[in-house]
């Protein structure tokens, strides 16, 4: 149990800057999703937090305590890898017990640890096995049960479903949940799926470029996103964008001032008439329980809509579409919420 | 056995064989023969006895031929050459026999006793009697004991001594017998020789005639033949063609049983203690060379530092200094650090191997990082990363070190030559093996038998650890 602190943390290769000044608050017992798109330094703050990478500047704070100077291995973490990272020689037990071997705990109290862990996990039955002998979701149990086995006082999350199939991935996805319900303990989870932080996260992070961009629960960001980064990062599929001055009339005309960009979520546009665009149809996909659009408008930008029902629209046929006027986002010339 | 038939009987998707199959199974035969030939030609010559080895036969099998005996006896009258015929085997071959053999089953006392004259002195002197004669004689008649040592004397020594004046008191045949023991004029150690027994047809007279020669080459034309009824007739050419041999099969283990029960006449040649000492430093030099290798390798694969560039490439330049070029150098080091003549003299210089380091380096940069850092989040530390995770990880490339490591150390000959080739105890089985030729002798029969005992222990290693090689850790455990 233990809260977390980052001040101003920096890092640096050589002479390219990663990471750029990150300050971030996260409670005890909260999860914590790191979100952004590939290479935009969220799995190096996260390395940074386990102690794996080198703090270029800035103060890393556990519990009050800078560990900036303390190894990875006494900082107390735990950390589940993408690859899992299990070691392929040992047995899932040996698997297990290695981290409470060296920090020299007794066998009896390992034994202990190792079943209750287990149990939790559902891998009783394959203690005696090696990691190459596993299923891709059991090696993903193990490599959460070597770190659960730790009972760390923080516990991290390195995209750890990535490489599970799509089903899998669901399930996981609630079982972890459950997990961080069940242990209360604090986690840091690092994804650059969006579904994933927006399903398991109390607070999400979205970082770009080594910024952070906006920290806030997942409702708040799908509401309110701070600019067209995070709105356009958050929710899927993507929020539609178009130039203001391409906009009719009729909207322009309840637009705030300064905007320069025009934002509506593809699940906010439905059919019919009161703010009116219009909309080619390029291509209809049918899911059945929703209907996804996509369609060019006259000034040849591209939008879709998600309708919750089947539709019969066919391709190339010319629609008017609308929105709730609450729905629409509106963003300034530097890309900032209005 | 039935799966080694099937691997051998397997075709190309069809049923028959095909033009493919039979260049694939005859390349393969070709291949076997090319590495199997030599290695059966020491197996079969390492049987084959002193004799045949000496007239260089080139049989693949032991076969041996009839034999007679050339003798050459020293005398007042000058020198006399002669054959002797039908001798038993065991007399022939009595250089050849056992210790144990020569005094149990024979009695060479009472075979002598049947020859008279010159026949006699020879074979006095090739059954190692006149020595025991003379000992005997010495004792009987009170004649004093330097007259023993006398034969083994340095000349410079002998000056001091006259052995004449002992000889006036004694007969005849007591003076023979002292002057050959004792090598004096006219007197030199009679020669006995083993000579092939060929039949061929006398130029002379048509008919066939019994020849002795000293080796049988059919690439010449002729063989230098001396005719047995007249061997003081000299030397006769006999075309090859025409002779008549006389073989059977008559392997001689005694090539083997001599040297390992320490029987070898001539030199001390305790195969035991040479085989320890290569065994010993086979096993330690092979554990240390590994442990040095495998922890520099893993510094310079998994640790970024600086200089890590320069240092690899440093170790790998080394591998173009030839190995002969350091002989001095190393020589200076071990015996200035007092190893000389120790078999660490041995170990130590040849423990670090850039081959190691760079093949183990290799290997481990395939092993994932994520895997150390996993082992660091699981409060590791370094030496057991190294000793619990990357070790055992990097184990097929470390079998592959060690069975390498095994075979340069056993095969060595190079460093036990610069450390401890001044200190017999500290032999190893190759240095062994090159004691078999001597100034003065060369006794090529039990070197080839100790060559194929010396290839026992790599062949072993090699099929027992050769799995490791192929199989490997099959899983990576990651994904």
């Amino acid at each position: 149990m233990a809260n977390l602190e980052l001040i101003d943390v920096k890092k640096t290769y050589d002479k390219l800057q990663v990471i750029h000044g990150i300050d971030l608050e996260i409670s005890d017992g909260e999860f914590c999703v790191l979100v952004g798109p590939s290479g935009c330094g969220k799995s190096t703050l996260l390395r940074m937090i386990a102690g794996l990478e080198a703090i270029t500047e800035g103060k890393i704070v556990i519990d009050g305590k800078t560990v900036n100077n303390i190894s990875a291995a006494k900082r107390g973490l735990a950390m589940v890898f993408q690859s899992y990272a299990l070691y392929p020689h040992m047995s899932v037990r040996q698997n297990l017990a290695f981290g409470l071997e060296n920090l020299k705990m007794k066998k009896d109290e390992i034994d202990e640890r190792i079943m209750q862990a287990v149990k939790l996990l559902r891998i009783e039955d394959y203690l005696k096995r090696k990691p190459g002998q596993l299923s891709g979701g059991q090696r993903q149990r193990v490599a959460i049960g070597r770190a659960i086995v730790r009972e760390p006082s923080i516990y991290l999350f390195d995209e750890p479903l990535s490489n599970l199939d799509a089903e899998l991935r669901v399930a996981t996805r609630v079982e972890l949940k459950a997990l961080h319900e069940r242990l209360g303990n604090t986690m840091i989870y690092v994804t650059h799926d969006q579904v994933e932080a927006m399903t398991m996260a109390d607070k999400i992070v979205v970082i770009n470029e080594g910024i952070v961009e906006q920290v806030g629960s997942p409702l708040n960001l799908y509401n309110k996103p701070a600019n067209i980064f995070v709105a356009g990062f958050i929710g899927s599929p993507r929020m539609n964008f178009l130039e203001f001055e391409s906009l009719p009339n009729d909207i322009k005309s309840f637009a705030p001032s300064n905007s320069n960009v025009f934002g509506v979520r593809p699940e906010h546009l439905y059919i019919g008439n009161e703010h009116s665009l219009k909309l080619k149809i390029k291509n209809v996909e049918q899911l059945g329980s929703d209907s996804y659009l996509y369609g060019e408008t006259v000034s040849n930008q591209n939008l879709s809509i998600k309708l919750n029902h089947q539709t019969d629209i066919k391709v190339n046929s010319e629609i008017d579409i609308s929105f709730e006027k609450e729905n629409a986002h509106w963003f300034n010339k530097d890309g900032i919420s209005i | 056995m039935s799966a080694v038939i099937k691997f051998f009987s397997r075709t190309q998707g069809h049923k028959k064989l095909s033009f493919v199959d039979w260049i694939a199974y005859g390349y393969l035969f070709l291949g076997f023969l090319i590495i199997f030939l030599p290695v059966a030609w020491l197996l079969l010559n390492s049987i084959k006895s002193q004799f045949l080895l000496q007239k260089l036969d080139t049989n693949l099998l032991p076969l041996d031929y009839d034999r007679v005996v050339r003798a050459t006896v020293f005398g007042p009258e000058g020198k006399e050459i002669f054959i002797i015929k039908d001798l038993p085997d065991w007399v022939i071959y009595w250089n050849e026999l056992r210790d144990e053999d020569k005094k149990q089953k024979n009695d060479p006392e009472a075979f002598i006793l049947k020859f008279d004259g010159n026949e006699y002195y020879a074979l006095r002197t090739h059954l190692g009697l006149v020595s025991k004669h003379a000992k005997e004689l010495i004792k009987n008649k009170n004649l004093p004991e330097w007259l023993i040592k006398y034969p083994s004397m340095f000349p410079n020594a002998k000056k001091d001594y006259d052995p004449d004046t002992y000889l006036k008191g004694l007969n005849e045949e007591e003076i023979r017998l002292l002057s050959e023991f004792l090598v004096l004029k006219p007197y030199k150690p009679n020669g006995f020789t083993s000579q092939i027994l060929v039949s061929a047809i006398n130029p002379d007279t048509q008919e066939i005639e019994e020849y002795s020669v000293n080796r049988i080459n059919t690439n010449k034309e002729t063989i230098n033949a001396r005719l047995i009824s007249n061997p003081q007739g000299g030397i006769v050419k006999i075309p090859s063609n025409e002779i008549i041999v006389n073989k059977k099969l008559r392997p001689s283990w005694i090539n083997y049983s001599d040297p390992l029960t320490n029987n070898v006449r001539g030199m001390n040649f305790d195969a035991i203690k040479c085989l320890n000492n290569s065994v010993f430093v086979t096993i330690v030099a092979t554990i240390i060379t590994v442990l040095i290798n495998s922890m520099a390798a893993f510094a310079l694969s998994k640790y970024r530092f600086n200089g890590q560039i320069i240092f690899f490439i440093i170790i790998l330049a080394t591998l173009m200094v030839p190995a002969s070029v350091l002989i001095v150098g190393i020589f200076k080091m071990v015996s200035v650090t007092g190893l000389s003549g120790t078999l660490w003299g041995v170990i130590i210089p040849g423990a670090a191997t850039p081959t190691g380091v760079f093949m183990l380096r290799q290997y481990m940069l395939t092993i994932p990082d994520e895997l150390l850092e996993a082992a660091r989040m699981d409060a590791a530390s370094e030496w057991s990363i190294f000793w619990r995770i990357v070790f055992p990880l990097a184990l097929p490339a470390i079998a592959v070190l060690a069975i390498l490591s095994i075979i340069w150390r056993w095969n060595d000959l190079i460093l036990p030559m610069i450390a401890v080739s001044t200190t017999k105890t500290a032999y190893t089985i190759q240095l062994c093996l090159l004691d078999f030729q001597g100034e003065y002798v060369a006794q090529e029969h039990y070197r080839l038998a100790m060559t194929v005992v010396s290839l026992i222990p790599t062949t072993l290693v090699f099929v027992f650890l050769q799995r490791y090689i192929t199989t490997g850790i099959a899983t990576t455990g990651m994904k």
